[in-house]
């Protein structure tokens, strides 16, 4: 059974073995757990938006074409313009070219997690302009040369130890390890590069088709210096996060900031309608919106449709037994936590996740935490199955299963299998519990004991048990 | 219905049941020819051969005016995949009515009997797991506690985070094994914190992972089944 | 690359392959809106008046919740003090603020004679680069940034600022300490209800055209100083935008 050790298993159990990293998953989690609980407490109508939320969604995804085509009229009427990427090497040749016709040289981003899809980082760099991520924890991950580790706390895996030792090799002076220190250390450092850049990136937590409108949620005040500040701005967006009207989007504020950090709301909704316009001193005299597919359209019909809703807030990963420890890195691709398996399978599709289909108990609380009720272990399943279907699952584990179906639809040869299961555990079998099994059993074993089978099972001891009556 | 875990790893729970469900006056059944409900495979993304498995289990049931089933994730496989499962089926009306007439054993003895007040087998402070497939899957969190909080003879405390994964998944626990069992210490520690002598469930898979840890660390809080701390019904 | 034509249309024949789909039979109904939302607004608006009381408590301790620091006056003159005061404790020397236009009044001079020089901001475009540039360096130099408030939020003690002509976005996002002054009529209850204003300030008259003179392309939701929690999830206030947001309410209203 050497397929059972993949490479997520070993990333798995490298994480387990990080006994920072689980001490600051648990007091992040956790925290962020107790927050949730607590506004969603003292907003009864929370679950009544839920549902209005997820409705919501719903009814954007079936007339998509049509609310695409009314954002792209208003945000071209606002002297905007708009941009269309198939895919995340369409989507960095786009930005290239607006950063190299407008000469720029140095970006400042906001935090996004649509850029990160794309890798625009790094081809930014390689065209010869700068990006500085500014939101504090993404500053944080650059310097180290990272990945964030959780969707909305990308940094949660360091300590401020850590952080101190990035600072200091980054500014070459020493560097106190306080969050206060280091927080104004960073606010300094990025005042300038504000102030500095041509070009701003943002992704968008929302764009509202009616009114041409991109909305930018963020705690630090980072979205707003980046849309405000320097002479361009692009958004990059998934066309998933179009939605008809302000009616809607007031619904979608009352419940993301809650399931994120437990916030009524974030300190800063920014609601930026194009270009800067006659009369106004500041802001963007370019404003671009990349609208992405990069595999997102063709599940409009397909397995991952309800993926479409996700607001990537952050309540799954929380919530998430398997994250909370192992944490974000551990799963390998941009997205971490059970939503951010099916974002995976969604951008690189089912192959790349026949093991993390399976990074799941199953156990549905990442169900129960998000916003718009998401069927996350549904699709998971859904997802086992394909690759079951597709002969992607390891040859060994269908084998197996299919045996072990044999055994299940053939009641006989069950009672024959038991029995041969109470001969062959004999060996293993001590004070009434087996231990040190091979194989596949032997993964079980490993760290738990497992009760032997009966002397006599229940359907043995049913004749008897019918004499009793 | 007893499933295979029960029948094979915890076939005591199984007689208790029978014996407890008798004494209430109900006349219990146990059709021949049971495996196991399929969840295994179903989960695993072997749908052909649940389906496969519910079309052999659907007809053994025909004629039980109720079913009671002892693990929430059998009782939520039959309740909630049996009717998808066999939607071109010519069984789909039949896997509906069972769907219909199954209860995990605290559902039935609650809803359906209304009995919630036994006394205790075992002695001393007893907390209660909440199994995920039967408080998320099924949306039953009070029957057992019902139970538990009118068991004479016993103190019940609730386990702090009760709802929380035990780690144990079906395959997940074998194919991610120290993921799985660490995911188990956290519950065992919330179970140490509430000074539990018992840890209840309403689940063979959850008992098997928890009970399997709990041995593994030679502790001496014992993990048991509903079933096995309801000795007798007393009103 | 791909243009609009073959962007959407591959969009739509996804869409026809969706019926049936497993997620695509649930229910899709969106958020009810108001069909002319400037007369509803202007209902609310009176309909509020009355209650206008509550609606304060409700948005101080919501704000201050936020670590928002709430003051209240009985008249515009008395704003000047309470700015003062904020300038001194803080050692603060240099102001900016909208320009009185749209302010509705002009507290220059009475600053003055607290010691603080406060620089408004033109009411009309800078098209020369030069001089917006120097305006951007006074800005950023600036202590403390005095604007007003379009709605007070009391369900989440936000603010809510449109930008536009006399009121530059960097105001409340640049200076450490932010000063918003409101009265009564910016109040409302709820994010739904700000929705309804939101819907007003689009709302597209029967000539097909939004009323949008003065407007900027900025709208936003204040609600507290900046902070942030990305290391070890100490909460530290200011780290972009500023550390401190005052909001003075103005009993006997602004003017204007």
């Amino acid at each position: 059974m050497t397929e059972l050790t993949t490479p997520f298993r070993q990333r798995a159990a490298a994480a387990l073995d990080d006994a920072f990293l689980r001490q600051a998953l648990t007091i992040a989690t956790t925290k962020f757990i107790d927050l949730r609980r607590e506004a969603f407490d003292e907003f009864p109508e929370g679950e009544a938006l839920r549902d209005r939320a997820r409705a919501i969604k719903e009814a954007t995804l079936q007339r998509l074409d049509h609310y695409l085509g009314q954002l792209i009229d208003n945000i071209e009427r606002r002297g905007g313009h708009v941009h269309y990427a198939d895919t995340a090497a369409d989507a960095r040749r786009i930005i290239l070219d607006i950063a190299r016709r407008t000469g720029a040289r140095l970006a400042v981003k906001s935090k996004s997690m649509a850029t990160e899809e794309i890798e625009l980082n790094e081809a930014l760099l390689e065209a010869g302009v700068t990006p500085v991520e500014t939101d504090l924890g993404e500053y944080i991950i650059q310097l180290a040369h990272e990945k964030p580790s959780h969707i909305i706390a990308p940094a949660i895996h360091k300590t401020k130890g850590q952080v101190a030792e990035l600072f200091a090799k980054e500014l070459k002076r020493e560097v106190a390890a306080d969050p206060e220190e280091l927080t104004r250390i960073a606010r300094v450092e990025l005042r300038d590069k504000f102030l500095a850049a041509d070009l701003g990136i943002t992704g968008a937590n929302f764009a509202v088709a009616d009114t041409g409108t991109v909305v930018l949620v963020t705690n630090e005040g980072n979205g707003r210096m980046v849309t405000s500040l320097p002479r361009v701005h692009v958004a990059v967006m998934g066309v998933e996060k179009v939605i008809p009207s302000m009616s809607d989007l007031v619904v979608f504020l009352a419940i993301l900031a809650k399931s994120a950090t437990g916030q009524k709301l974030s300190s800063y909704t920014t609601l930026v309608q194009g270009p800067r316009r006659a009369g106004e001193l500041e802001g963007a005299e370019e404003f671009h919106l990349v609208l992405l597919d990069n595999g997102r359209v063709k599940q409009i019909g397909g397995t991952l449709r309800e993926a479409l809703a996700c607001l990537r807030c952050g309540a799954c990963l929380n919530v998430c037994p398997v994250y909370r420890q192992i944490g974000g890195h551990a799963y390998g691709y941009t997205y971490p936590g059970p939503i951010g398996i099916l974002l995976t399978a969604m951008l690189h599709g089912g192959e790349a996740v026949t093991d993390l289909a399976h990074a799941s108990s199953l156990c549905g609380a990442c169900l129960d935490a998000c916003p718009v009720r998401i069927d996350i272990p549904r699709m998971l399943i859904e997802l086992r199955n394909e690759n079951v279907e597709h002969e992607v699952a390891p040859r060994g584990e269908r084998l197996v299963f299919r045996l072990f179906a044999r055994l299940l639809t053939r009641p006989r040869l069950f009672r024959l299998a038991a029995s041969l299961g109470r001969l062959a555990q004999r060996p293993f079998t001590r004070g009434g519990a087996i231990r040190g099994l091979p194989g596949l059993f032997g993964e079980w074993t490993r760290t738990r004991d497992l009760p032997p089978v009966a002397r006599q099972t229940f359907t043995e001891r049913w004749a008897s048990l019918e004499r009793e009556a | 219905m007893v499933t295979c875990l029960g029948d094979l790893f915890y076939p005591e729970v199984g007689v208790r049941i029978v014996r407890l469900l008798r004494r209430l006056g109900v006349t219990v059944d146990f059709p021949a020819g049971q495996t196991c409900c399929g969840l295994p495979l179903f989960n695993s993304g072997y749908h052909a051969e649940a389906a496969e498995v519910a079309r052999r289990t659907l007809p053994l049931f025909r004629d039980s005016q109720h079913v009671v089933v002892p693990s929430g994730s059998c009782a939520w496989m039959v309740k909630h995949e049996y009717p998808g499962l066999m939607k071109d089926s010519p069984l789909r009306a039949e896997a509906e009515r069972l769907a219909s007439r199954t209860y995990e054993l605290s559902q039935f003895l609650v809803s359906v009997l209304g009995k919630t007040r036994f006394s205790s087998a075992v002695a001393g402070r007893v907390t209660y797991h909440d199994s995920c497939h039967l408080r998320r899957g099924l949306g039953e969190s009070e029957s057992p506690r019902t139970l538990l909080r009118n068991l004479q003879g016993a103190e019940f405390v609730e386990l702090p985070a009760s709802d929380e994964c035990c780690g144990f998944g079906g395959s997940f626990a074998v194919r991610l094994p120290e993921v799985s069992s660490s995911i188990v210490d956290r519950k065992l520690a919330n179970v140490e914190a509430a000074g539990a002598a018992c840890l209840v469930a309403c689940d063979a898979g959850c008992l098997m992972q928890m009970g399997g840890r709990l041995r593994r660390r030679n502790s001496p809080i014992r993990a048991m089944h509903l079933a096995e701390v309801l000795e007798a019904d007393v009103g | 690359m791909t243009d609009r034509a073959a962007f959407l249309d591959r969009i739509r024949s996804e869409m026809a392959r969706a019926r049936g789909v497993g997620g695509a039979a649930q229910r899709g109904e969106l958020a009810p809106r108001p069909a002319r939302p400037r007369e509803i607004a202007e209902t609310l608006r009176r309909e509020l008046a009355e209650r206008w009381r509550e609606t304060l408590e409700k948005f101080r301790v919501e704000f201050e919740r936020v670590a928002g620091v709430y003051h209240r006056v009985a008249s515009v003159d008395d704003v000047p003090d309470v700015i003062g005061a904020i300038a001194r404790e803080r050692d603060s020397r240099r102001a900016i603020a909208w320009h009185p236009a749209a302010l509705g009044v002009d507290w220059r001079s009475a600053l003055s004679t607290h010691g603080l020089t406060t620089v408004a901001m033109p009411a009309a475009g800078v098209e020369s680069a030069v001089e917006r540039q120097a305006l951007r360096d006074l800005i950023a130099a600036a202590d403390i940034g005095v604007t007003g408030v379009d709605l007070a939020v009391a369900e989440t003690g936000s603010l809510v600022l449109r930008s536009g002509s006399g009121r530059p976005r960097s105001t409340s996002l640049l200076p450490p300490y932010h000063v918003a002054v409101f009265d009564r009529h910016a109040l409302v209850e709820s994010l739904a209800q700000a929705g309804i204003f939101l819907e007003a300030w689009h709302e597209v008259s029967s000539e097909g055209r939004e009323d949008a003179s003065g407007r900027g392309g900025v709208i936003n939701f204040i609600t507290g100083p900046s902070r942030t929690a990305d290391i070890e999830l100490t909460l530290t206030r200011g780290v972009h935008g500023p550390k401190e947001v005052h909001a003075i309410f103005v009993e006997g209203g602004l003017g204007g």
